[in-house]
């Protein structure tokens, strides 16, 4: 049942068979309807129709009754029922009732969305779009800007296919992403000139006041940055080279300066606001360092608008060791003379212990190419003497050719007549085949196969072939189209082994997409995103600073990453006796040893340490918390839903909130406010699963840092801050009590390990497989909760273990 | 007044035997306002309803008004409003039957439409909107616009658009107000000549890929196929929309004046995107773009709203669901009131320039309806959704007042008044059982 704990461990299993939920209704259910509800709703009276002591349980089959059933929960919840002249549920009796129809009318909702245990035919979502759109033509652009953010399935997913839309707003931008990049990819006419711009010192200006407040410089450090302002002709489409010549200033104990490049105009900012790239600058030495990109995917500034603002370029130190930022000090500059007041400028101190960067010139120059035509033109555009001989056989070459790699599987000359339809009737209306062929590659990528993960299937399940295992395995391991060593593994029939599977998805992991992997699903797993919809409160840390966002947003990805490639124990999610930083994340959280740049570096706690495995990382507690204040509730959501697979039902329409006007009540601690709400039965029935795993983390703050204090606002006093001691102590459901995060831990690992292998299993399977699990992937689930329990809850054997799994290579 | 927008008529019409209904523009021809006026809708929706504590010191902190009919005044939170106090009308009291029964954050799909989500099929049925457009969009360059500050559609009982499409299937909506501009006011590429070939291009290529799409769709199985009809139809409707653009193809966009509009807006800057949908909204209907427009500020997904922080950015302390949560506590009050009351600034804003802009002998706002509001009154309350109607003098609403019904009057009454006052031809709206008496001129 969703809302007792103890039940929970294995709750699918037990209440599966109709048998064991049918005894428990007769001996805890039945006995409470007859005493509060037969006597209106039974033998004698049925009123409104309703009648419960012949009412049909079985809710899956017999759904008028289920729709009744529901409506039972709802007044309920609502405390309609029974009439308030009727004796009243008591607490226990209320809890059963609930508790029972919670978990019926969940099995209902799970069996009506049921896919059959099969994977509904999936669209690439954004960032597959994006990648397979970079790797399909070679060339790093931004193609998925335009598509609407997606939805997210129920279990948190954002590449379920049954959750993943396509809208005739969503067509057309795929449509028009296709001719863009088309008209990118298939170049005419002769190589167009390069415009090339030196810039030696820093000339531009910034409008925004806060950008202003850094001083332009070639040295660049935490407090000025080069600033490259271009107002002669450059090139509006293509790719861009930014070629800088600079040399580092290296200090002792610190690590190598970092050097991102910035470019375009941003109306609002009136500053580059989009990144190139950014790169360590290890040498004293004057070194080149090289940058590209497309310049159409940066946001230019406009030459009809009434103050042309120039292309800004932005070079910049984004090295940070995470100590204080330096005070702005006043220099005068002529002193008062009479009335005159003195002139005076602000400037930044030299942090002369931080490495700097001196630039010594910064080139721009587009578009560039490598050859002329360019390799992504003639690997589409084929040399080959029937170009001229025979133009449309030519055609239907490029299409087929084409079309094996956009639909990822080899396609038949009869597939390629409706796209050769298309050129040719372009044909008559252009000058050249060049131009007349970008229309049916156009259509290639806005057709189904290349969209969508087509896999044809009929009433039965069935094997999925080589071509679909690549393209499985791919998006699964890399988010992208297979390359050509899959393409060739598919041809040659090799994927069928699930040795053989294992074995490449080894290599697969080896390779640097598999980035993809983590990137995707540590984030639609563990929601680590959720640091940026929370914004911190700097009147509640003032030593915050919101440049750490992006590391933190990181950590955990790069925590998740070592213990995959390192072949290490998924128990370190829980637990672990080394963290993954970057030295601003590394001084943030206080540790001596540190790495010496933004890199993530794996750095040992000490034993005494009280950080150690995803609960104490920053994304967790930043996300799950108000900005001002810890949110228990949410972190214990998390806890549930993430690790454990345990989400607590869904609050009831109408709940109420925690209703107190009592200026006091912001005196007490987060334990006793909780209390207060727990007190009305309709509250307590969850929040007391809920409450106190969020409870026993209440000693780290929105920051991630440890606290022992609170700071909280005095409602009586205008809003004064005071401090508020933290308290931990808490009773977890079955009753052990737990005091604060070791605690919690050290419980974890003890009691729920098997629960988090189970529910660890569970989520890698539906990110896998891009569906929802079912009741009938329960014994697959258990087949493989146990195979990895049993090798010592090794993530990098399970993810093979899942890649060769009968339901991953099954349609 | 500097008109960026205006245009020449021998400009707008040049070589053109213009066939279809020109789109109404103001600025174009002094006769103009012998033709009928064009009326328009627009729906702006907020989640987690409003500050509304029941504590007499928190009393002018809440949402809706003190006394009643044309006899009310304004607490702090609409204070901006009273500029605007003749143009409008407070209503109180309503909600959806439908939503009564469903989850406390459910209601934000429904608020449009009426439709029912409980049980299994959580499938919607279409919005305002979407009627109004499929009925009178023909007669402007885009049928509607639907905006949101997250985008997309979000999850079914937490999605991030207002619209629904007449299968209840959800609109994605835009967040972007670059791409709002460029869809609206953007140049198009190429010559009329390169246009017209590639629209006509695209009709063959679809026409293509649908043929060959029914290859595929007899491979699939049943579930597949399903999925599979929401491709076919989306590529349907884009059919539809080329060759709708292929007439306005006679038609340049209009041009309008983009200093000011601050189009990389996102949210890390959450006043100027607000601000900047609004100014979208407005130009869309001055340059009689669209005529329906819905935009949602925020929805009840904590997972996936980027505008939740919002407040907190803007320095009202909380994000929007603590705030809300925080509604009942002391101070809780004041801090929830005083993001309402920013909201209303907004709002009070969008409608100023509506009705600061001629249009024949009234302004755009006489011919414009705004439904603003929450199918929230306090957190997880799904009654008494805080409701103001404010525009369409001209179109039939009689405004000044402050209305308070009970629950005998489902909200889509609401729904079915608009209807009728844009005069798209409905017998009911959802489960509505009349039109709102009160209400009418």
């Amino acid at each position: 049942m969703l809302l007792y704990w103890g039940v929970v461990a294995v709750p699918l299993m037990a209440h599966a068979s109709s048998a064991a939920s049918s005894a428990e209704y007769e001996k805890d259910i039945r006995p409470i309807l007859e005493k509060h509800c037969f006597a209106c709703h039974g033998p004698d009276k049925q009123k409104n129709d309703i009648r419960f002591d012949t009412m049909s349980t079985d809710m899956i089959n017999d759904r008028p009754e289920a729709e009744t059933w529901h409506d039972t929960l709802d007044v309920l919840n609502f405390d309609e029922m029974p009439p308030e002249d009727e004796p009243r549920l008591s607490d226990d009796e209320r809890r059963k009732l609930i508790g029972w129809l919670n978990y019926k009318i969940e099995a209902v909702v799970k069996a009506t969305k049921s896919t059959g245990g099969r994977p509904v035919m999936r669209r690439l979502n954004r960032s597959e779009y994006q990648n397979t759109m970079a790797d399909l033509l070679g060339i790093e652009s931004r193609y998925a800007n335009n598509l609407p953010p997606e939805g997210l399935s129920e279990d948190g997913f954002k590449n379920n296919g049954a959750s993943l839309q396509m809208s005739a707003m969503q067509m057309e931008y795929y449509l028009e992403a296709a001719r863009t990049a088309m008209s990118k990819s298939i170049v005419s006419g002769k190589q167009p000139e390069v415009f090339r711009h030196v810039i030696e010192e820093s000339n531009g200006t910034a409008g925004n006041k806060s950008q202003r407040e850094r001083d332009y410089s070639n040295t660049l450090s935490r407090t000025s940055f080069f600033l490259g302002k271009i107002e002669k002709d450059y090139h509006e489409h293509g790719e861009f080279l930014v070629r800088i010549r600079a040399k580092a200033d290296l200090k002792k104990g610190q690590g190598y300066p970092r050097m991102e490049v910035a470019l375009g105009y941003r109306v609002d900012t009136l500053m580059p606001e989009r990144i190139v790239d950014e790169v360590e600058v290890t040498s004293e030495r004057i070194q080149t360092y090289e940058f590209r990109g497309r310049i159409e995917d940066y946001p230019l500034p406009s030459r009809v608008q009434s103050k042309f603002p120039g292309l800004l370029i932005r070079v910049s130190n984004v090295y940070d060791d995470g100590s204080p930022m330096p005070k702005q000090e006043t220099v005068v500059l002529e002193p008062a003379v009479g009335k005159k007041k003195a002139k005076t400028k602000k400037i930044w101190p030299k942090e002369s212990h931080l490495p700097s960067i001196e630039v010594e010139s910064v080139e721009f120059a587009g578009p560039v190419f490598d050859s002329w035509p360019p390799k992504y033109h003639s690997d589409i555009l084929f040399p080959s003497k029937k170009r001229r001989t025979d133009e449309r056989g030519y055609a239907a070459q490029v299409l087929k050719r084409f079309m094996h790699r956009a639909f990822r599987r080899p396609v038949e000359l009869a597939e390629v007549e409706p796209y050769l339809a298309l050129f040719e009737r372009v044909r008559g209306t252009v000058a050249t085949f060049d131009e007349a062929i970008r229309e049916p590659l156009a259509m290639v990528l806005i057709s189904p196969d290349f969209l969508y993960l087509v896999e044809a299937g009929g009433e039965e399940k069935r094997p999925i072939n080589d071509w679909e295992i690549a393209s499985r395995l791919s998006y699964f391991l890399w988010g992208t189209m297979p390359d050509e060593s899959l393409f060739i593994a598919a041809e040659k029939g090799r994927l069928q082994k699930k040795g053989e599977i294992k074995r490449i998805v080894a290599t697969m992991l080896n390779d640097e997409r598999s980035w993809n992997f983590v990137d995707q699903f540590v984030d639609q797993w563990l929601d680590v995103g959720a640091v940026n919809r929370v914004a911190i409160n700097p009147e509640f840390y003032p030593d915050w600073k919101d440049e750490l966002k992006p590391s933190i947003h990181e950590e955990t990805k790069h925590f998740f990453a070592e213990v995959l490639n390192e072949r290490m124990s998924a128990l370190n999610f829980l637990d672990s006796d080394f963290v993954m930083v970057n030295r601003p994340l590394a001084r943030h959280y206080g540790l001596d040893e540190s790495p010496r740049g933004m890199k993530f570096e794996r750095v040992s706690l000490p034993e005494t340490s009280d950080r150690g495995g995803l609960l104490t990382q920053a994304s967790v507690l930043l996300g799950h918390s108000t900005g001002e204040d810890s949110h228990p509730v949410l972190r214990a959501v998390w806890l549930r839903e993430r690790l454990l697979d345990d989400p607590p039902a869904n609050p009831p329409p109408d709940v109420p909130g925690l209703d107190s006007e009592n200026p006091d009540f912001a005196k007490l601690p987060v334990r006793e406010q909780l209390k207060i709400h727990r007190g009305q039965a309709s509250c307590n029935d969850c929040h007391r699963s809920i409450d106190p795993w969020g409870i026993a983390m209440d000693g780290f703050g929105a920051d991630g840092l440890v606290r022992t204090e609170i700071t909280r606002r005095d409602p009586k006093k205008r809003g004064k801050m005071f401090a508020q001691p933290v308290v931990t102590e808490t009773t977890l459901p079955g009753g052990v009590d737990i005091n604060g995060m070791d605690d919690l831990k050290a419980y974890l690992l003890a009691e729920k390990r098997e629960q988090f292998a189970r529910a660890l299993v569970s989520k890698l399977m539906t990110y896998a497989l891009g569906r929802s699990m079912e009741l009938t992937d329960e014994a697959m689930i258990d087949e493989l909760t146990a195979d990895f329990i049993s090798y010592d809850f090794q993530l990098h054997r399970l993810v093979q273990e899942v890649a060769s799994s009968s339901a991953f290579l099954t349609k | 007044m500097n008109k960026p927008w205006y245009l020449d008529r021998r400009t707008f019409l040049r070589g053109t035997g213009v066939t279809l209904s020109l789109p109404f523009l103001e600025c174009m021809s002094a006769n103009a306002s012998v033709a009928p006026r064009p009326k328009r809708f627009c729906a702006v929706y907020f989640p987690y309803g409003v500050s509304m504590s029941s504590k007499d010191e928190n009393a002018k902190w809440r949402w809706f008004p003190e006394g009643e009919g044309k006899d009310y005044q304004f607490n702090e939170s609409l204070k901006p409003l009273d500029p605007l106090r003749e143009s409008l009308t407070v209503v109180g009291g309503l909600s959806h039957p439908n939503g009564r029964t469903i989850g406390g954050h459910d209601t934000a799909d429904i608020w449009l439409t009426g439709g029912m989500l409980k049980g299994a099929q959580l499938t919607n049925t279409v919005s305002l909107d979407q009627i109004a457009a499929a009925h009178l969009g023909h007669e402007t360059r885009f049928r509607s616009i639907t905006l949101s500050n997250t985008g997309g559609v979000g999850e079914v009982t937490r999605s991030s658009t207002l619209s629904y499409a007449r299968d209840g299937q959800p609109i994605p909506a835009i967040n972007q107000p670059r791409l709002v501009y460029n869809r609206l006011f953007g140049l198009e590429k190429g010559s009329k000549e390169e246009q017209r070939s590639e629209f006509s291009n695209s009709r063959s290529m679809l026409d293509l890929v649908l043929d060959h799409s029914k290859s595929v769709r007899g491979k699939l199985g049943k579930r597949d196929q399903e999925k599979f009809d929401e491709y076919l139809a989306s590529v349907r409707q884009i059919e539809e929309r080329v060759e709708r653009s292929e007439q306005w193809l006679k038609i340049p966009k209009p041009s309008v004046n983009a200093t000011g509009l601050h189009l990389d807006a996102d949210d890390s800057t959450p006043e100027e995107l607000m601000k900047t949908m609004y100014d979208l909204m407005f130009l869309a209907f001055q340059t009689d773009s669209t005529r329906f427009a819905t935009y949602q500020l925020d929805n009840m997904n904590g997972a996936t709203s980027i505008a939740g922080k919002f407040p907190q950015l803007l320095g009202f302390g909380k994000s929007s669901h603590s705030l809300a949560h925080g509604g009942n506590k002391a101070n809780g009050a004041a801090a929830l009131g005083k993001w309402d009351q920013f909201r209303a600034k907004q709002l009070s804003y969008f409608l100023q320039r509506l009705r600061d802009t001629e249009e024949g002998e009234g302004n755009l706002l006489d011919h414009t309806i705004v439904m603003y509001g929450s199918s929230n009154s306090n957190t997880h309350n799904n009654k008494n959704y805080p409701t103001i109607l404010a525009g369409g003098d001209k179109m039939g609403f009689k405004h000044g007042q402050y209305l308070r019904y009970d629950e005998d009057t489902p909200f889509a009454n609401v729904h079915r008044t608009i209807l009728n006052r844009l005069e798209v031809p409905v017998d009911a709206f959802a489960d509505s059982t009349g039109e709102l008496e009160e209400i009418m001129a």
